[in-house]
């Protein structure tokens, strides 16, 4: 069950200009949250910017009642939290939204990240290894400092870097080192995606032309985060669907079956053609 | 201290109800916040038929505000009234539901299968949503229309009947007054204020549907000045809705002359924020010395006009 309380920030690390981790102390979230919900939060009491922002958990820790968020100082709700002083506080509803499905057994999570989307699958990770499921990571950005984080994923799992300016790992979208890693793998795999809409959509029909399940957290524009303003809906279809229809990404998502989702461009899901052509 | 008042029939324990659209149909805030707290609330707009609403983006920040354009999503009345209302009978609050229709004859319709259930405590009349074709504010900013989808409410129901009024109007003292002629009980003002934000990159709306509607604080001081003009112009009650966040914003709503208030955007913000501003009204009243929530409304003393309510000794 998700509270809503004034959490303190006990710790605030800057990681570079605009990339910070952000530790708040919220006895709730730290007990319960898994991997891909997130929080509704925003800094202090003030009234501007008036909306909660919402944040991917990245990690928990039930003994000290803390959890962790990588925030990129964007504009002024994301500058505002990262601005806050250890002993400050921040208003936080959590832990909110759909986890990732974790594999069956045999099977490996392929965790495909975009730039800050990288924030999930560090809890992801930590529940993988503790569930003694295999995992791996690619990691894509536009250049080397938008792969913040990837050293806390050493002994944890594998971790593949690609950069668009060629500054880190392979040169070019992120996707190109997965249906590298794809091609050559023979045992069943999951995949799980986090970033820029384009990244998921590449991930998704990846996913589709494989014949292979993944998981996509999608990150739309959210007002409350427990499904009652209907802003951050998603346009889904299941298999028994005639037309498709809206779901909230705050309490159906953020992580959704790429299947389910009717893409940009498309009219239908993949889940309801897969449908058509068994029928 | 005494909190309960009563418009038209609808009586509230206290004078705090969440606004339709910003609280869901109210059990999407159970285990958030206990909703015996709240006075009132206001169910998401309903037609007699699911709608899908307006495509995505929907909502965009401003400053102080929110833009929006849901279009009005919803599951249907019937779905409401078999899954929603039997759920909000264990609460100790009024459930209000919000009526809207593309006819005259769907709001009377919806308004007919509200009355035959148990459970609610009023209806809300949608004449003022800015984000639909039909109906909505093409309904209340038409004075010809407003009388004829109030008048068919009046006639479908006993429950309290409570229109809620655009802005988007030159001066709604008149369809304040037409909804009081045509059997209103009390009137809700106001609905969002027509808005446009434009992305200067792709030099295209933020928002799917193009325009949308304001709230948030950016728009409490026209709320308060169009409640207050409302509140003068008709004998039935007003709840004053527009951008509040705290006790202070409710009590001007209040001193301008409405009996109640709605809370709208700041539910998204801080769904917990209930306990804080009926704390903080009850501070505000003791420190006035005053006994009864009731003794504070209409009390403003404006420039060049006679207080209209005097307050009680």
């Amino acid at each position: 069950m998700p509270a809503n309380r004034h959490a303190t920030l006990v710790a605030r690390e800057p990681l570079d200009e605009a990339y910070f981790l952000l530790t708040f102390r919220h006895p709730e979230i730290a007990h319960s949250a898994r991997a891909g919900q997130f929080v509704m939060i925003k800094a202090g009491v003030s009234v501007e910017p008036p909306l909660r922002r919402p944040f991917s958990i990245l990690s928990v820790d039930p003994g000290e009642e803390t959890f962790s968020l990588f925030v990129k100082a964007i504009g002024e709700g994301t500058r505002a939290l990262t601005r806050l002083a250890e002993g400050e506080v921040a208003q936080c509803l959590g832990p909110l939204g759909r986890p990732f499905t974790r594999p069956e057994a045999g099977t490996e999570a392929v965790m495909v990240a975009g730039g800050y989307g990288i924030a999930p699958f560090f809890l992801f990770a930590r529940e993988l290894r503790a569930a003694n499921r295999s995992g791996r990571v690619f990691y894509g950005g536009r250049g080397e400092r938008d792969l913040q984080l990837r050293e806390r994923f050493t002994g944890l799992v594998p971790l593949v870097t690609a950069t668009e300016d060629g500054s880190l790992g392979a040169r070019g979208r992120v996707t190109a080192p997965l249906e590298a890693f794809l091609d050559d793998r023979a045992g069943a795999v999951r995949l799980y995606a986090c970033g820029p809409d384009a990244m998921l959509h590449a991930v998704a029909r990846v996913a589709e032309r494989r014949g292979i399940e993944a998981e996509a957290s999608l990150d739309p524009w959210m007002g409350c985060g427990i499904g009652t303003c209907l802003g951050c809906v998603v346009f889904t279809q299941s298999r028994d669907e005639a037309r498709a229809k809206y779901r909230c990404a705050c309490t159906e998502g953020p992580v959704f079956d790429t299947s389910l989702v009717v893409w940009p461009g498309e009219t239908e899901s993949r889940a309801r053609r897969r449908a058509k052509v068994e029928a | 201290m005494k909190l309960a008042v009563e418009l038209g029939g609808l009586r509230l324990k206290n004078p705090l109800v969440a606004a339709s659209g910003t609280f869901g149909y109210g059990a999407e805030y159970e285990g958030l916040l206990d909703l015996s707290l709240l006075g009132g609330l206001v169910s998401k707009g309903l037609y007699l038929e699911p709608r899908d609403g307006a495509p995505t983006p929907r909502i965009v920040e401003t400053p102080s505000g929110l833009l929006n354009a849901i279009g009005l999503q919803g599951v249907g009345v019937r779905a409401f009234v078999k899954d929603v209302l039997p759920r909000l009978a264990r609460y100790d609050t009024a459930v209000l539901v919000n009526v809207c229709g593309d006819t005259v004859e769907e709001y009377a319709e919806v308004t007919r299968i509200v009355d035959g259930a148990p459970g609610a405590a009023g209806i809300e009349v949608n004449i003022s949503c800015p984000n639909v074709k039909k109906g909505g504010m093409a309904f209340g900013g038409d004075p010809r229309m407003t009388a004829e989808v109030v008048s068919a409410v009046r006639k479908a129901t006993r429950l309290p009947v409570i229109p809620k009024l655009s802005p988007n109007v030159a001066d709604i003292t008149l369809f304040a007054r037409v909804c009081e002629e045509s059997g209103a009980d009390a009137l809700s003002c106001i609905n969002t204020l027509l808005g446009l934000v434009i992305d200067v990159e792709t030099r295209k709306p933020r928002l799917a549907f193009g325009t949308g509607g304001l709230s948030g604080p950016a728009i409490r001081p026209i709320a308060v000045r169009m409640a207050w003009q409302a509140a003068q112009a008709v004998k039935i009650p007003v709840m004053g809705i527009g951008g509040i966040t705290c006790a202070q914003d409710a009590l001007e709503f209040l001193i301008a002359g409405c009996r109640a208030v709605q809370i709208g955007t700041s539910n998204f913000v801080d769904p917990g924020l209930y306990e804080r501003v009926l704390a903080d009204l009850r501070a505000y009243l003791e420190r006035h010395h005053l006994q009864d929530v009731n003794e504070v409304v209409g009390t403003l003393e404006f420039p060049g006009q006679p207080s209209r309510k005097e307050v009680a000794p």
